[in-house]
């Protein structure tokens, strides 16, 4: 037998892996979407490379800019440091701190964080930041009630709203993921997700086109390591968000059910593994459809909200 | 883990593997029928209706082979023979020479049904939404059982009839309304299905047809629209109230 892990060190890699392996999985997406369109695009490690400059260089804030501008990126940071705390990043078994919050608890961090990105693009003054901080509140309002629906779902084949729970509910039996509400719930939380990491049918990811942008025009003036915090805190967004669905909804296999070391180290590999999988699936869908006009997103989102409301009506009616 | 085992309790527990799959597959007929809401082109109208026909061809298969009811093959094959292939043939073919007026090169099925519906497309999934609840709870309200099937699947048939009513009302162009009335022919074969999976074939096979005189006067219908108005819009129809 393998020496154990102790506890705390596990939930220190929990914050670790996503920390450390969310400009990797963003690299990979950048790279494979590029591959897809026929250039060699950015090596896999651009990310770090790109983070490492930008933590070097001088950090300028616009006149007038108050403290909020200064702290909102690390208030930012540190949210999405918190949330691999509450999620099933790598074990089967709650840690200690795993219990601090449900997956509203989850759900109110990350807004947190968004929100203090806000209100940071909001006080430099600049137009474009303003419009995209904006515009990223509006759409948020708008998948809020999809989340919120996912959520019922959740509590109702659960009994509870912790993410273990359903988690440990999927892996239980095969019934469990037939379901038609489990596969229109993890539908419409990848629909939402697809919204909130700026993917394309709803933002174009890449590029400097000021009309399109939502999440990207937010942190238009923030610079050195300051706008570092920010790309890192979106990528880590990202592959929190890609942990909630993979870990909780549609693949919670590979993770550590002791607190062994090899246990955890395959977990941690097999994370990353199926993120960077669902990444090319993001990546592959980014390639294949054409960006919504700003004014379409709501038909996106009346798809997702469909799709989460129709999981609550066959589960609260038909026991689906 | 104390906490995971109290919430279990309360929890709604999971359909068989058969009942989990046969609710996915009727609630891909209804999805279908939500999706025509969004179709813009003919061709993809039509396309969308052979895939929800299709998808009740495919729960037929399985209720056959799960509860052993051998007319069921039957059943399946002639529905996707007839509803898969023969009618939206049928309907591409008839429709063939259908296009805008003024257009310079008549249509190849690329006729654009697009921004017919009289709400937008968001509103329109929200009140189909409601409408939908509605059939579900009425129906979970009769609490007829079936034999063959998860009651589920009978409130989905319900609502996927609702919907296609909503598209019949919402979209303002012939040709969607024709579709919008097949696909609620496909909501009453799903509940056929869940209700009265042992009908006699004959009957099945009689209902199945009469569809196909459905098509026809439609087909009929449409034309002389089109050959009167120029258009596949009933909006100029309005003019004629008095």
């Amino acid at each position: 037998m393998s020496a154990a892990l102790p506890i705390p060190f596990i939930q220190f890699l929990q914050v670790a892996t996503v920390g450390l392996g969310a400009p990797g999985i963003s690299g990979v997406i950048a790279k494979v979407e590029a591959r897809l369109q026929g250039r060699a695009g950015p090596r896999v490690l651009q990310p770090y490379y790109d983070l490492a400059k930008l933590l070097r260089k001088e950090a300028l804030a616009p006149d007038g800019a108050g403290w909020v501008f200064l702290a909102a990126p690390v208030g930012a940071a540190a949210c999405y440091l918190t949330v691999p705390l509450l999620i099933p990043v790598l074990t089967t078994f709650g840690l200690p701190l795993g219990y601090m919050g449900d997956i509203l608890g989850g759900g109110l961090i990350l807004a947190l964080a968004s929100f203090a990105v806000a209100v940071a693009a909001a006080a430099t003054g600049s137009p474009y930041a303003q419009l995209g901080a904006s515009r990223a509140k509006t759409f948020s309002a708008i998948t809020e009630p999809v989340v919120l629906f996912v959520i019922f779902v959740v509590a109702l084949i659960t009994g509870t709203d912790l993410p273990y729970a359903l988690a440990a509910t999927v892996r239980s039996s095969a019934s469990q993921i037939v379901r038609p509400a489990h596969l229109l719930a993890a539908a419409a939380l990848f629909m939402v997700i697809l919204a909130e990491t700026a993917r394309i049918p709803v933002e174009t990811h890449t590029g400097t086109n000021e009309f399109g942008m939502i999440e990207e025009a937010r942190p238009f003036e923030h610079s050195g390591p300051y706008f570092a915090l920010l790309k890192w805190g979106s990528w880590m967004k990202q592959l929190i968000l890609y942990t909630i669905l993979i870990n909780v909804f549609v693949a919670p296999w590979g993770l550590a059910a002791t607190a062994q070391a090899p246990a955890v180290v395959l977990a941690i590999v097999a994370l990353l593994g199926k993120a960077t999988l669902l990444g090319i699936v993001v990546a592959v869908i980014d390639n294949s459809f054409a960006k919504l006009r700003l004014f379409k997103i709501t038909e996106f989102v009346s798809a997702a909200f469909l799709l989460a409301v129709l999981g609550v009506f066959t589960l609260y009616l038909g026991g689906g | 883990m104390s906490a995971i085992q109290a919430g279990a309790a309360a929890a709604v527990a999971a359909p068989s593997v058969y009942a989990g799959g046969s609710g996915v597959i009727a609630l891909g007929v209804l999805l279908a029928g939500f999706g025509m809401f969004r179709q813009a082109l003919l061709r993809d109208q039509v396309r969308l209706y052979a895939v929800q026909s299709a998808l009740i061809s495919v729960l037929a298969i399985l209720v056959a082979a799960v509860r052993h009811l051998p007319d069921l093959y039957v059943l399946a094959a002639l529905s996707a023979a007839l509803k898969v292939v023969i009618v939206p043939i049928v309907l591409r073919r008839l429709l063939r020479g259908v296009g805008r007026a003024g257009e310079e090169e008549p249509s190849r099925g690329w006729t654009e049904i697009a921004g017919s519906g009289s709400l937008s497309l968001a509103n329109t999934v929200l009140l189909a939404i409601a409408v939908a609840a509605f059939g579900f709870f009425s129906v979970r309200a009769l609490g007829i059982r079936s034999a063959v099937l998860p009651p589920t699947t009978l409130e989905i048939s319900v609502s996927v009839v609702l919907v296609a009513f909503v598209l019949m009302i919402m979209r303002r162009d012939v040709a969607s309304q024709a579709i919008g009335f097949l696909s609620l022919e496909n909501g009453i074969s799903l509940a056929a299905l869940v209700v009265a999976a042992g009908l006699p074939l004959i009957l099945e096979v009689a209902f199945l047809f009469d569809l196909l005189v459905a098509v026809v006067v439609f087909e009929l219908l449409i034309r002389v629209h089109h050959g009167r108005v120029e258009s596949l819009s009933t909006a100029d129809l309005t003019s004629l109230r008095g």
